[in-house]
């Protein structure tokens, strides 16, 4: 190997490749802030809203109306979540935060600003019947807390990429996905993730979108 | 360098490179593609390493056909520039995020397939003109965090990868430290043959 050739143009080259490698991870994650798809999901909502697409729901009562319909019945603010009624993990986990969240809602006399909303993403297997019967394990007050699952289960793809959720199966017939609690305005609009730790995070930035939404109206 | 080589020996290496290759690649299609889709190891620990061997394989079925150094050469000293490629491809690569997209956006798939394939290219030639030393560094700082990365993946409860079940991740995580000890050894051994030749 020669020892006299310039060491300039190598350094050079090494620079270049390194800035742009640099630059390229700095850009995949957020300026070094997100490693994972779900700190991206949540850092994405905050820069700019995302509109919910329209679908046609199902109740606990059999009563089929557009998801948007729901939303805007009555000026709540909703905190959102995605779960199947056989779940024995991680689903029960949320439903013990959204059981918390109802009896704070309750408690503090919020149930005219923000409500809370369950979607099923397993509609085959969530039949209204199936429903009720994880509505009553959980205590849910109507008023508060409602659930629902989609009459089509073909938008089921489109319901979950539009909130950024991924369901992978898992053993014994159970599905592991991204859990957390989305706000969504009366207009459709998903404005906040927070993390299933911070229920009150949830709360509180929901009842300050009541707040205003309530003075814009 | 090598001197010519025999042409069953060229014959066998380009074998080597064309069948590792079509085995890398073949994970990404279907029917294959739902082995990558389903196990984060299959995905990490399989598929990606395979491409970079591909890409390893096929640089030396080349260079057994035509030698002497290329005009990249002056800009490739000691192999650094090739390293710091590999290194930045490596880490993004590394991300769990790149990891879902891999797994969800086709042409993300293809990018990773064309640039692991390349990494594996490159490796090969640093290699080959590094000195020791400049190997040793870049050896002791990949495989570390290789093995740092893997032991997280396996103990870690936070599901990383929105793609893959934990149980997933946790297998991922040991075969990726399993892997980073094998390379590691690997090389080692390559030093040691470098070394005998030497004295």
């Amino acid at each position: 190997m020669t020892t006299d050739e310039p060491l300039l143009p190598t350094f050079a080259a090494s620079g270049a490749v390194l800035a742009a490698g640099l630059a390229g991870l700095l850009w995949a994650t957020h300026g070094g802030s997100a490693f994972t798809t779900e700190t991206l999901r949540r850092s994405a909502v905050d820069e700019a809203p995302v509109a919910v697409p329209d679908f046609i729901v199902v109740d606990t009562q059999r009563q089929q109306r557009p998801l948007h319909t729901l939303l805007a019945k009555d000026g709540r603010v909703w905190i959102v979540d995605f779960v199947y009624t056989r779940c024995t993990t991680l689903c029960l986990a949320l439903g013990s935060v959204f059981q918390q969240l109802q009896s704070h809602i309750v408690e503090q006399g919020l149930q005219d600003r923000v409500g809370l909303l369950s979607i099923s993403f397993d509609p085959q297997a969530d039949t209204p019947a199936t429903m009720s019967a994880y509505a009553e394990r959980m205590r849910m007050q109507p008023a508060v807390w409602q659930l629902l699952t989609l009459r089509d289960a073909s938008d089921r793809r489109r319901l979950l990429d539009s909130f950024g959720i991924m369901v992978v199966p898992a053993p014994l017939g159970e599905f592991e996905h991204n859990a957390a609690l989305h706000v969504v305005t009366p207009t459709g609009q998903l404005v906040r993730i927070v993390d299933l730790s911070e229920p009150d995070e949830a709360l509180a930035a929901a009842v300050n979108l009541a707040a205003s939404v309530g003075a814009a109206r | 360098m090598n001197t010519r080589r025999q042409p069953a020996a060229r014959a066998l290496a380009r074998a080597a490179a064309i069948s590792t290759a079509a085995a890398a690649v073949a994970l990404s299609l279907p029917p294959l593609r739902a082995l990558i889709e389903q196990s984060m190891a299959w995905h990490m620990v399989v598929q990606m390493p395979l491409l970079a061997a591909a890409g390893w394989l096929s640089s030396r079925a080349v260079d057994s056909a035509r030698s002497g150094p290329t005009r990249f050469n002056r800009f490739n000293r000691f192999g650094l520039t090739g390293f710091m490629a590999v290194q930045c491809i490596a880490a993004y690569w590394m991300l769990p995020s790149a990891i879902d997209r891999a797994v969800v956006l086709p042409m993300v798939d293809a990018a990773k397939v064309a640039s692991l394939f390349a990494t594996g290219w490159w490796l090969r030639n640093a290699f080959q003109v590094a000195p020791p030393a400049v190997q040793l560094f870049f050896a002791g700082t990949t495989l570390p965090m290789a093995v740092w990365l893997g032991s997280y993946l396996a103990s870690t409860d936070l599901r990383l990868c929105n793609a893959y079940s934990l149980a997933s991740q946790v297998n991922a995580g040991r075969g990726l430290v399993a892997l980073a000890l094998v390379a590691g050894i690997g090389w080692a051994l390559h030093l040691r043959g470098w070394m005998a030749q030497r004295s």
